[in-house]
């Protein structure tokens, strides 16, 4: 994309002025609408998540939906009748879809800040290494206390893990920072990547089955088991982070944008954003793994459809990628309990099998310029 | 005043720039020359706050431009880097507004539109305001990080070889457009520069770089002679006088043997 195709490389001269595009200015949602369509978006991605709550239960409507929505809200009592369909919306969809819809969130939000401070369309959460350590440091417990395991224990070691890779990548990087930090962080991202999942192969190698099917079954990432703390613990984390990421807006244009030395001379600390806000990610990105495993692509294609609807300004870009990674993993996980019904397929599975084509497609659909 | 004192800078072991100093005046437009390597960029990139020089001062009005915020310095000095790769889809209106980020907190306001509008207006590139980045010649490029500058309204303009990606045409127009900005807003503009001949018709301040250290500074005509010019770039040239202007070259084509005489002044 640095060089400019020659169709388009003559200098537009007075004689021969470009054609102002007369009304609509450029292709992009001009810039008074970019605010409306943030919030326009965050309705309508609440509204399609009550859609999906009925969908693959039978004996649940949209009616009941929204019954069960005003119990929760109203704290009333719960008729007799209506309590199974209240125990499995309550309990179980409705945890289970907000999950989706947080972590792919956190996820896609994760994705587009590391993208915008490695300078790199290419790059997601998981460019550090996060996925393979965490799902290391699950398998290791899984290991030693046997099969089944402790979930607690299982998700803390996942979460130290991942911190821990990332830190190390970033702490190395830094130690031998002279300009060139960015390939440094991705190379050495590359190379924990391989070296974590060499020693989950070695884990898995000395495994027996039932330990190495529960090894299996945690780095396929699903929300199969989730429930409302894991929501509120990756809610919570979303919120923080977004506002800590929020009013660091124009400096991650600048940094995207212009390059890092160009963006300290446009006043943005580039050194303690870059490290606080990778630092974030990370921790967006080590609490969705470690809670739910290991869920690739919303991470890099999360941004990159947010980015071609509502463009690269990251004042509204954030804002939207949170929503496009919520609404795409909701998405994925209600086609995946759905599709081979009663089998539910892992939405880590289905996110992998959809976002792997759309991927090849926004690679090869994207044009050089415009 | 902008006051340089003293400027050191290590990269490693190599030391680039040994005790730099000199001084510019509102309205100066001065031009940093030297041979390659010899500190010009590390200079302009102390100035933007880019690098942290070992030890010395620069102070604007007995300001120092070194201790102060990055906001605050932001709002001083503007830097136009040699050039900038775009890994992302931007239109040229948006990169223009980048300048404005050291006035706004989060959104920009009105007035930050009217000073891209007018900043675009000014490097001709109004009717590209909606183009991508991406898809620009390298001489639109150029003009479209220059209009990022003069976005920031800046008390200091600092170029890194704003020109070397232009056509003749774009060179003259630019340096023509500083030139009479300088003027009007009096301001300070450093322009890193390897044209001699421009720089020596359009600044009225030169500082001469020779392996880190200032070798010359002052008016064109005093530092720019034909024996420090040879001196400095180990190669001979000719400083010849043509109207009101001097025209500098290599003495390569020049067979009439008057290589040095002509400059002494």
């Amino acid at each position: 994309m640095t060089t400019p195709s020659n169709e388009v490389a003559a200098d537009a001269t007075p004689s021969r002025p470009a054609p102002r595009p007369s009304g609509r200015p450029g292709r992009r949602p001009p810039r008074r609408f970019k605010a409306l369509i943030v919030v326009v978006s965050y309705v309508l991605a609440a509204a399609l998540l009550i859609w999906y709550v009925p969908i693959g239960t039978a004996d649940v409507t949209f009616g009941d939906v929204v019954r069960v929505l005003r119990f929760t809200v109203t704290g009333a009592a719960v008729p007799e009748d209506f309590q199974s369909t209240f125990t499995i919306v309550q309990g179980l969809r409705l945890p289970r879809i907000l999950v989706a819809a947080v972590a792919g969130a956190s996820l896609s939000l994760a994705g587009v800040v590391m993208q915008a401070i490695l300078r790199n369309p290419l790059v997601s959460p998981f460019t550090l290494g996060v996925s393979p350590a965490a799902a290391f440091g699950a398998a290791l417990v899984i290991l030693t206390t046997g099969g089944a395991g402790n979930a607690v224990l299982v998700t803390a070691a996942a979460f130290v893990t991942a911190t821990v890779a990332s830190v190390l990548v970033l702490g190395l990087a830094h130690s031998k920072s002279s300009g060139q930090i960015t390939a440094t962080v991705l190379l050495l991202g590359i190379a924990l990547t391989q070296l974590f999942e060499a020693a989950t192969s070695a884990l898995q190698f000395i495994a027996d089955e039932d330990t190495l099917s529960a090894i299996v079954r945690w780095t396929f990432g699903s929300v199969n088991d989730a429930n409302w703390s894991d929501f509120s613990l990756i809610g919570v984390v979303l919120v923080a982070s977004l506002l800590v990421i929020l009013p660091n807006a124009k400096h991650l244009n600048a940094i995207a944008f212009a390059g890092e030395d160009a963006a300290r001379s446009l006043g943005a600390n580039v050194t303690a954003i870059r490290f606080g806000l990778i630092g974030v990610s990370v921790l967006l990105a080590s609490v969705v793994v470690s809670l739910c495993g290991v869920i690739g692509f919303v991470g890099l294609v999360g941004p990159h459809i947010a980015r071609m609807i509502i463009g690269a300004d990251h004042r509204y870009l954030i804002p939207f990628s949170v929503v496009t990674g919520a609404i795409l993993l909701a998405t994925a996980d209600t086609v995946g309990r759905t599709i081979i019904s009663p089998i539910v397929v892992p939405v880590g599975i289905v996110i992998a099998v959809v976002g792997a084509p759309l991927f090849i497609y926004l690679i090869l659909s994207r044009r050089t310029g415009r | 005043m902008l006051s340089v004192r003293d400027v050191t800078f290590r990269h490693g072991r190599t030391t680039i720039l040994h005790g730099v100093g000199f001084d510019l005046n509102r309205g100066d437009f001065c031009g940093l020359l030297g041979p390659n390597g010899s500190g010009k960029s590390t200079l302009a990139k102390i100035l933007a706050r880019v690098y942290r020089p070992e030890c010395g001062a620069v102070t604007y009005d007995g300001a120092d431009v070194l201790g102060m915020s990055r906001r605050e310095a932001a709002r001083l000095i503007a830097y136009v880097p040699q050039s900038s790769e775009v890994a992302f889809d931007l239109s040229v209106r948006d990169a223009v507004l980048l300048g404005r980020n050291p006035h706004i907190r989060v959104q920009p306001a009105a007035r930050d539109w009217e000073v891209v509008e007018s900043a675009l207006d000014l490097l001709r590139l109004g009717d590209l305001a909606d183009r991508s980045v991406a898809s620009l010649s390298g001489g639109q490029a150029q003009r479209v990080l220059i209009a990022r500058a003069l976005a920031q309204e800046p008390r200091i303009l600092m170029l890194d070889e704003p020109t070397s990606a232009l056509d003749l045409r774009y060179q003259i127009e630019t340096l023509q457009l500083i030139q009479e900005i300088t003027a009007s807003r009096q301001i300070i503009s450093l322009i890193a520069i390897h044209e001699l001949t421009h720089a020596h018709f359009f600044c009225n301040q030169v500082v001469l770089l020779d392996q880190g250290r200032v070798a010359a500074a002052g008016a064109p005509d005093a530092a720019l002679s034909a024996e420090r010019i040879s001196d400095l770039y180990g190669i001979d040239v000719v400083v010849r006088p043509s109207g009101s202007r001097v025209e500098i070259f290599p003495a390569l084509f020049d067979s009439g043997g008057d290589t040095h005489d002509n400059a002494g002044r």
